[in-house]
């Protein structure tokens, strides 16, 4: 990992919150978005965390791997649903981290 | 002449007094209904903490990227990308994609802080993440707009804490992270808190599509350099999404 790249990252990252997060507290009174793009940006976040979440899952590094005895797979499957039963964050995390670790172990 | 002065002190005094009365009230609403979300905070804390680290960054990096981007998601998003050079153009882009709920968010809850000045505008938007977007808009709905009272101490209580928590959380997660063997892949631990987090913002038939398509491309195209595949992914869901809706309305008529 190149430092100065990181860096910029965590400049360039910081710009992204600003922009995002104050865009209307700054300029709300000046910008009206058009409904066509507003439509489109309400899909734009839920997309980007599948695209980001299912090839996790599914691949080592930059290999697809259509195994259904891996350890990720699994583990995310079971944490999806222990977190569609009962919306709790937290208990996501553990019920699928002790997922993996156990599949890891055994598979 | 000079009595009258003085009442006008005293009443503006008054005012005063009963406005911070408002506004501690306010903040007092604001933590009872939010306290609950602290301990998730935390956890979630330690953990992009940890997956700083086991990314490869340094203490310092790790700490400077907590403390200012202060956004999980786009934390969790970038880390892998980071780890296997990604062009800084593509790194930024993913960060404005994951980042794209925020300016909805920042849509809803700003038109309450218009009469702010502009540098407080731009303090109190920083913090209007994920928690305070649970609750401020349930709390004060689009007919109470030009009522300001209450608002901003409910909204601190609401952030502040959380901001708070989140650092600690991730300070501990960068400590810990040395401690912590790499078999264990506690960076997983982000995914599944990415995938907590999405759930959520499936609330319909198109979303679910979207969701489902983003996903299938991302893994087909995962081979496209400078993870392209992800861009690309994104915006074919999109397409799809909104595809759904227009069936669904033609449907209708």
């Amino acid at each position: 990992m190149n430092a100065f790249d990181v860096w910029v990252s965590i400049v360039l990252l910081t710009l992204s919150t600003v922009i995002t997060r104050c865009s209307f507290f700054l300029f709300g009174h000046a910008v009206k978005l058009p409904p066509k793009l507003q439509h489109a940006l309400a899909y734009a976040p839920a997309a980007a965390m599948a695209a980001i979440i299912m090839p996790d899952l599914l691949s080592s590094g930059s290999v697809v791997e259509l195994n259904w005895a891996s350890p990720k797979l699994l583990a995310g499957i079971g944490g999806s649903v222990f977190f569609l039963v009962t919306r709790h964050l937290l208990g996501t995390i553990i019920v699928g981290m002790t997922l993996f670790t156990v599949l890891r172990l055994v598979l | 002449m000079m009595k009258e002065t003085n009442a006008g002190d005293a009443q503006a005094l008054s005012a005063n007094a009963v406005e911070r009365r408002v506004e501690r009230d306010a903040f007092q609403e604001g933590w009872r209904a939010s306290a609950s979300t602290i301990p998730a905070v935390l956890a979630w804390g330690i953990v992009s903490g940890m997956a700083m680290v086991k990314s490869g960054m340094t203490l310092w990096q790790s700490v400077a990227m907590t403390l200012t981007v202060y956004a999980g998601s786009a934390q969790f998003a970038i880390l892998p990308l980071l780890a296997v050079h990604t062009p800084l153009l593509v790194i930024f882009l993913t960060a404005m994609i994951v980042n794209l709920r925020f300016v909805i968010f920042s849509a809803a809850v700003a038109p309450h802080f218009a009469h702010l000045p502009w540098y407080q505008r731009l303090w109190y938007g920083y913090f209007n993440g994920d928690i305070s977007m649970a609750f401020f808009p349930q709390r004060f709905p689009v007919q109470t707009v030009h009522q300001p009272a209450g608002k901003l101490g409910y909204f601190k209580a609401i952030c502040f804490p959380g901001w708070f928590a989140w650092q600690v959380g991730a300070i501990i997660g960068i400590l810990l992270a040395s401690q912590i063997p790499e078999s264990w892949n506690i960076g997983f631990a982000g995914t599944l808190a990415l995938i907590a987090v999405t759930i959520p913002m499936i609330v319909n038939r198109a979303a679910l599509v979207g969701v489902v398509v983003s996903g299938s491309v991302a893994v087909v195209a995962i081979g496209l350099p400078y993870r392209l595949g992800l861009l690309l992914a994104v915006l074919v869901g999109i397409s799809a999404a909104m595809l759904v809706d227009k069936m669904i309305d033609k449907e209708k008529e």
